[in-house]
């Protein structure tokens, strides 16, 4: 690579990373959470707290989404189609888990269907600790994930445990 | 008729096959009879209209006994008869009562799955709960159930999900779910479609299933509480209420009037921000964003009441066992008249919007229409019941708590389609707000608790609550020591299902999205929908395509 292409490939960068952080597409999983979590990230997309106008948008389809927020313990029989959804997103993919459940199992830590934390599962890059977490919390998770976005974080970190069809 | 009149008749009907009759708590009769007569006493309750089959609770009565019961719960009023089969562990074989009573295949296969019971004439094996990797014949609810004899999660199958769509012979199937754009707990249901008309439906639950009855045995009675408040964080008081006031009425323990009043009051405003949520939903379904912003919008004012209250905007935990946490004061008690006031105005916009919204409309009136008799034969609970003239509310069939001393009107409407249901739970809402203004003004004084024993004295208990989706019943048995023996919880939506399943069929598919959001259940969905045109040319859908095929269908 000469010179000139990497000044182009960092201009390139600069822009993608621009873009991406004014408009975060995010897909919400849920686990096998309460509910409790679901509502609060619903209600931070309604009037009150408005995260819309930052360009963030809950998208239905995970192949158009960059950040997948997941909520709840994972059950058993949740833990193949998270890891399928996970799958589907597009590189580079960024992971929030939301509420106490979701970071250690929660209440339902010991349960007989309930597999662990979503970061034996996948890896998570943002951590959203409260049970549920309020709208606030959830905006300053995004927030804390948008910063490490500007200081130049490219894609997830691979972690130890992730299944070797996800490190691939 | 008065509670002891109610049953002295249920116990004429079971005569013939009574074994035994226990009176365990004045509201309640227990007759025990063996399995072969089950039917039959099932038909003589079902045929003389006696109540309905409200729950069928399994117990594992021990390694020692090797026995399981099954207890058949009928409710009428505020009577609850109870019909106890035991029968020894390798050999428990019961008829099953589906083709009599239809929920009762959801309540059957329940424990199939959790205890072992086999239905003779069920013949279905589809798991419902447990997970598809779930090893044979380990059934978690009995009492030698270790963590150890379910086998570790299976090698990933890729292409051996159960959520794909076939097409096979004349029919394909279209998958919904597990995972939802946005909204709830995730479920999956497959609809079998000829062209633009459903043929079938079927759906499986278990995905957010985590195995809450079991964990109840091994934590106390306190921590129970916290347990079974994180059961649903939209209806999260109102488990922790039916839990506590189960306990209290073990423990014969009255609680403080001041703390029923506070109950009721958070119960209300619970019931609000409940229906406020489910309008804005059904409302995005029908592809009427307008008013699911507006009606969330709104919705943050119960938010902040309760959050003033309780400290929490969910999962509140106002609940104690032998009272409440919290007080109402002279601060809180204006506000909640505030807010009150203002979503009474707005409440009353909205049931003009649904009512005359053209566009609306269209979605709603005259679609999914269940009649009184198909709501009776169903079983169906809460305010879908209510929709289809079913005077069906815990809260004034059984007061319990502040119900008596506050008591709630019933609002039924007797159309039974969508329309209606909207209806009935935006009136609702204004009798709610009428009662919640009249607790405030009139709250008793006095303490807020009462002291509660560690140890829970043996014994079973029904405790039966209205939440906002329909009666919630809990079946709680202590035997006598720090933790419950069994808790059994049947939440309205499972009986709710049955509608779902049954009103799809015959439907467009356009109308599939507005049928499930109208029965309010607690429930997510999509990953993808696959359809198949006249074409016959394959496409995949989000269910947000579908959503919009809807919208633009009833453009037309």
């Amino acid at each position: 690579m000469n010179a000139n292409e990497q000044v182009w490939t960092k201009v390139i960068n600069q822009v993608r990373t621009w873009a991406r952080m004014n408009s975060i597409w995010a897909v919400h999983f849920n686990s096998g959470s309460c509910n409790g979590c679901d509502i609060e990230i619903l209600a931070t997309l309604t009037p009150r707290y408005d995260v819309e106008r930052f360009g963030i948008k809950l998208e239905g389809s995970p192949r158009h989404a960059d950040v997948l927020i997941v909520t709840g313990p994972v059950t058993r029989q949740a833990r193949e189609r998270l890891i399928r959804t996970y799958e589907q997103m597009p590189e580079p993919k960024f992971v929030i888990s939301v509420g106490a459940c979701s970071i250690s199992g929660g209440v339902f830590e010991g349960c007989y269907n309930c597999v662990g934390s979503v970061d034996d599962v996948i890896p998570v890059d943002v951590f959203i600790p409260g049970c549920p977490p309020r709208p606030e919390a959830v905006i300053d998770g995004i927030v804390q994930l948008l910063t490490e976005l500007k200081g130049g974080k490219a894609r997830a970190p691979q972690k130890q445990n992730v299944p070797e069809e996800i490190a691939a | 008729m008065n509670i002891e009149q109610v049953l002295a008749q249920a116990e004429q009907l079971l005569a013939a096959w009574n074994k035994e009759t226990i009176h365990p708590e004045s509201n309640r009769l227990d007759v025990v009879i063996v399995a072969d007569d089950l039917r039959a006493a099932v038909i003589a309750l079902h045929d003389a209209h006696w109540g309905y089959l409200s729950a069928i609770t399994g117990l594992d009565l021990g390694t020692a006994s090797a026995q399981l019961e099954a207890l058949y719960h009928f409710c009428n009023g505020p009577a609850v008869a109870s019909l106890r089969v035991r029968l020894p562990r390798d050999q428990a074989i019961l008829p099953s009562i589906a083709d009599i009573i239809p929920p009762a295949s959801f309540f059957e296969r329940e424990l199939q799955e959790m205890l072992g019971f086999t239905f003779s004439g069920l013949n279905i094996s589809a798991r419902l709960f447990l997970s598809d990797d779930w090893p044979e014949n380990v059934y978690p609810l009995r009492a030698d159930f270790t963590l150890d004899q379910a086998a570790p999660v299976a090698v990933r199958q890729p292409d051996k999900l159960p959520e794909q769509g076939f097409v096979g012979g004349n029919t394909f199937v279209i998958p919904i779910g597990p995972q939802h754009p946005a909204l709830k707990e995730p479920g999956h249901f497959e609809f079998t479609v000829d062209g633009e008309i459903v043929t079938a439906a079927r759906m499986r639950l278990g995905y957010a299933h985590r195995g809450i009855e079991k964990a109840a045995e091994s934590r106390n009675w306190i921590q129970n509480l916290y347990l079974f408040e994180r059961i649903c964080g939209i209806c999260s008081h109102t488990h922790a209420m039916a839990y506590s006031i189960g306990v209290e009425k073990l423990a014969q323990v009255e609680i403080p009037a001041r703390a029923q009043a506070i109950r009721e009051l958070v119960a209300g405003l619970e019931r609000i921000h409940s229906h406020l949520l489910w309008l804005g939903v059904t409302a995005h379904e029908a592809g009427f964003d307008t008013l699911f912003m507006y009606s969330w919008r709104d919705r943050e004012t119960v938010m902040n009441l309760l959050e003033q209250i309780t400290g929490n905007r969910v999962n509140y935990s106002a609940n104690l066992l032998g009272g409440v946490k919290c007080d109402i004061g002279l601060e809180q008690a204006k506000a909640i008249k505030e807010g009150i006031t203002y979503l009474e105005t707005r409440i009353r916009h909205y049931l003009e919007v649904v009512t005359t919204d053209t566009m609306f409309l269209n979605r709603t009136r005259n679609i999914g229409t269940i009649t009184f008799a198909e709501a009776e034969n169903f079983g169906l609970l809460g305010p879908t019941a209510r929709a289809s003239g079913i005077t069906r509310d815990v809260r004034i069939e059984a007061p319990y708590g502040a119900y008596t001393r506050f008591p709630v009107s019933v609002v039924t409407e007797t159309k039974g389609d969508l329309e209606a249901r909207c209806v009935v739970r935006l009136k609702e809402l204004l009798v709610t707000c009428l009662a919640i203004r009249t607790i405030v003004d009139n709250l008793p004084e006095g303490p807020l608790t009462a002291r509660m024993p560690r140890k829970i004295p043996a014994g079973e208990t029904i405790s039966r609550i209205e939440a906002p989706r329909g009666e919630l019943l809990y079946f709680i048995k202590s035997n006598g020591g720090e933790t419950p023996a069994r808790v059994h919880i049947r939440t309205p939506s499972l009986c709710n299902w049955v509608s779902v399943l049954e009103k799809a069929v015959g439907r467009q598919l356009a109308d599939v999205p507005m049928l499930i959001a109208g029965m309010d259940p607690c429930f997510s969905c999509n990953d993808r929908v696959v359809t198949v045109r006249h074409t016959g040319s394959n496409e995949n859908w989000s269910w947000k395509q579908l959503r919009e095929y809807g919208i633009e269908y009833y453009k037309r």
